[in-house]
């Protein structure tokens, strides 16, 4: 498996009080434990079952993940600009592999 | 803990049977997810208006289908969503993902890609603040399996 890459879509800045639009991907081949290989065995599951969105430290909104969130696992959601700081991103993996981004913003 | 399709199956048999066999199709299918949601949660949900699931009626790849959920909240301390779960029932695990949403903070609105077996009737379960459950459902209709 290639390591999981995250990215995130993200304005950098926003009007205090505006709503805006996050986006977030992390390449993931999500393998859920229900398949067999070629020899007739489980494939171990193995998926990422956590994401957090923390802004400031606050988390805003977070997802549990289960085995029937496609490949590739993509988020789209919305936040509200309350003030300057720091957007924080981590997807959780099976075994506790950890995967994070961070996004500078700023309300101007 | 991860329910299976069988565990649901075993339990809301016998409740079923007899009604089933006499209601429209629709209304089968929502008394079969609110059935579906008390055994989940253990608690009673209402079918509501307010929740909006909206994915393709007919999609060609179960592996990816597209998904968007979301509730009218004012999103205020008084009363907001504190999460809204997806289930797909004829999924053989029919847990999707719980969405976990903030006050002021966040909107109740998601979009992401989930995979379904089967066609079947997509349940959304939204638990508000003061802990009522509200549902609504979507038929989709895949082509193909996506969780082989």
């Amino acid at each position: 498996m290639t390591t999981p890459t995250p990215r995130v879509i993200v304005p950098s800045a926003a009007a205090k009080g505006e709503i805006f639009q996050v986006k977030t991907i992390i390449s993931h081949e999500m393998e859920t434990g229900l398949r067999h290989d070629d020899q007739g065995n489980v494939i171990p599951r193995k998926i990422i079952n956590k994401f957090v969105c923390r802004y400031n430290e606050t988390v805003v909104f977070s997802v549990d993940v289960h085995e029937a969130i496609s490949a590739n696992p993509f988020f789209e959601f919305s936040l509200r600009a309350t003030e300057s700081g720091r957007l924080d991103f981590v997807w959780e993996e099976d075994g506790g592999a950890v995967y994070t981004l961070s996004h500078q913003f700023t309300v101007g | 803990m991860s329910l299976t399709r069988r565990d649901v199956l075993i339990a809301g048999s016998v409740g079923f049977s007899g009604v089933a066999l006499f209601s429209p199709r629709s209304a089968r299918a929502n008394d079969e997810a609110l059935d579906l949601v008390k055994q989940l949660t253990g608690r009673k949900a209402t079918m509501s208006d307010r929740l909006h699931l909206i994915m393709p009626a007919d999609f060609p790849t179960g592996y990816t289908v597209p998904m968007s959920l979301y509730i009218d909240s004012p999103m205020t301390e008084a009363d907001h969503v504190r999460q809204m779960r997806v289930f797909a029932p004829r999924n053989p695990l029919i847990e999707v993902a719980s969405f976990h949403f903030v006050p002021q903070r966040s909107l109740p609105r998601v979009s992401t890609r989930i995979r379904l077996a089967k066609p079947q009737h997509v349940v959304a379960v939204a638990e508000m603040n003061d802990g009522v459950l509200l549902m609504t459902t979507t038929w989709v209709r895949v082509a193909t399996d996506g969780c082989a």
